[in-house]
């Protein structure tokens, strides 16, 4: 032991001799980002043999795949015109055929019931905000959507019991003046 | 090698194209295919996401403005690529994306394609515990020994933030193989 003659405290043998190393190791280590030893070095991660053989045409084959799709303009309209050729061909046929039959078939003539059963049987996959939206409000009125007559008196009771606050239901007071 | 610039040049150009988008599959595939592995870590879903970042890079090089190198864009596309796969795969199991890095690290006990014994097993286990940036930046640094002004490019991060994280990382992670 090293005793330093100002002070009490005391270093290992050859502390300062090797000093400069053991740093140089550690600057070296920190470098590298290799300073972590319970981290093993390797990850243990494989591939399949080959693989970075086959990969390459793999690629390049889904580059070339991907502009090949590319059509023209040109043969999109070709295609067109060949539609609406076959089209106007099958209307043609149909509307004659339709007009041969003595009686045509209208909305009117289906069934309430069946309208009903098919609105029952097949969701709309609309919300009710969506109807809303489609359903022109001035021209219904409650009664025509209630199976019973809403009485005045229930829609009081209602507001009564449900709203806090009548400014929430932002009603437009020039209406009652 | 070919000079970055001239391959970049090569890609915008349509007759030369085929044939340096191929030296670029052949130059960069096994350092992409390693960034991706130690994201996904499965290797049929490396194949998918290294195939599909190529056909990104392909059909995006004119966009590839030169602000930085062009394997730094490479690595940044195959991040996102990498990171979108993983969360459209949470999506579609139904699970959180937590979950599906658990259970990517339970696979790989039964994946013949790790050969990791029981400590390697437990660092994928501490990876999978840390947050993205912390676990990119550690697998860049450590295992792919990136320069801290690369992975800075890559990932969009100051390379001070990237330090912080970095030592972060390799403090949880030592913590975790200690306490497990």
């Amino acid at each position: 032991m090293k005793k330093n003659k100002r002070n009490s405290f005391n270093i290992p043998e050859g502390y300062f001799e090797n000093f400069n190393d053991r740093l140089m190791d550690r600057i070296k280590e920190e470098e590298t980002g290799k300073a972590e030893s319970l981290i093993p070095k390797n990850d243990g991660f494989t591939v399949p043999d080959g693989y970075f053989n086959k990969v390459t045409p793999a690629v390049l084959s889904k580059t070339l795949e991907k502009e090949t799709k590319v059509v023209p303009l040109k043969s999109n309209w070709s295609f067109y015109y060949g539609a609406a050729a076959v089209a106007a061909i099958f209307i043609l046929i149909f509307s004659l055929t339709r007009k041969s039959s003595s009686e045509s078939i209208s909305f009117d003539d289906l069934a309430s019931a069946e309208i009903e059963a098919y609105f029952d049987n097949n969701t709309l996959g609309m919300t009710s905000y969506e109807i809303a939206t489609i359903i022109p409000i001035e021209d219904v009125s409650l009664d025509d959507v209630l199976n019973d007559v809403l009485e005045e008196s229930s829609i009081l009771e209602y507001l009564d019991e449900n709203v806090e606050d009548i400014e929430d239901l932002n009603l437009d007071y020039s209406d009652y003046e | 090698m070919i000079a970055e610039e001239t391959l970049v040049q090569e890609l915008k150009q349509e007759e030369s194209r085929a044939k340096a988008f191929e030296v670029l599959v052949n130059t960069y595939k096994e350092r992409l295919y390693w960034h991706i592995r130690r994201i996904v870590l499965n290797h049929d879903d490396t194949d998918d996401v290294l195939q599909n970042t190529f056909i990104k890079i392909y059909k995006n090089i004119d966009n590839f403005k030169g602000e930085s190198k062009l394997y730094s864009w490479m690595y940044r596309i195959a991040t996102n690529e990498s990171l979108t796969f993983l969360k459209q795969k949470s999506k579609k199991m139904g699970i959180s994306d937590q979950e599906l890095k658990d259970r990517l690290v339970e696979n790989l006990e039964a994946d013949v394609y790790f050969e990791g014994d029981e400590i390697q097993l437990k660092l994928q286990k501490a990876l999978a515990s840390l947050p993205d940036k912390q676990k990119l930046v550690f697998t860049m640094k450590y295992f792919q020994e990136m320069k801290y002004e690369d992975i800075s490019e890559a990932l969009g991060t100051s390379v001070g933030g990237l330090k912080a994280s970095y030592h972060l990382a390799v403090k949880k992670i030592e913590t975790y193989l200690k306490e497990n």
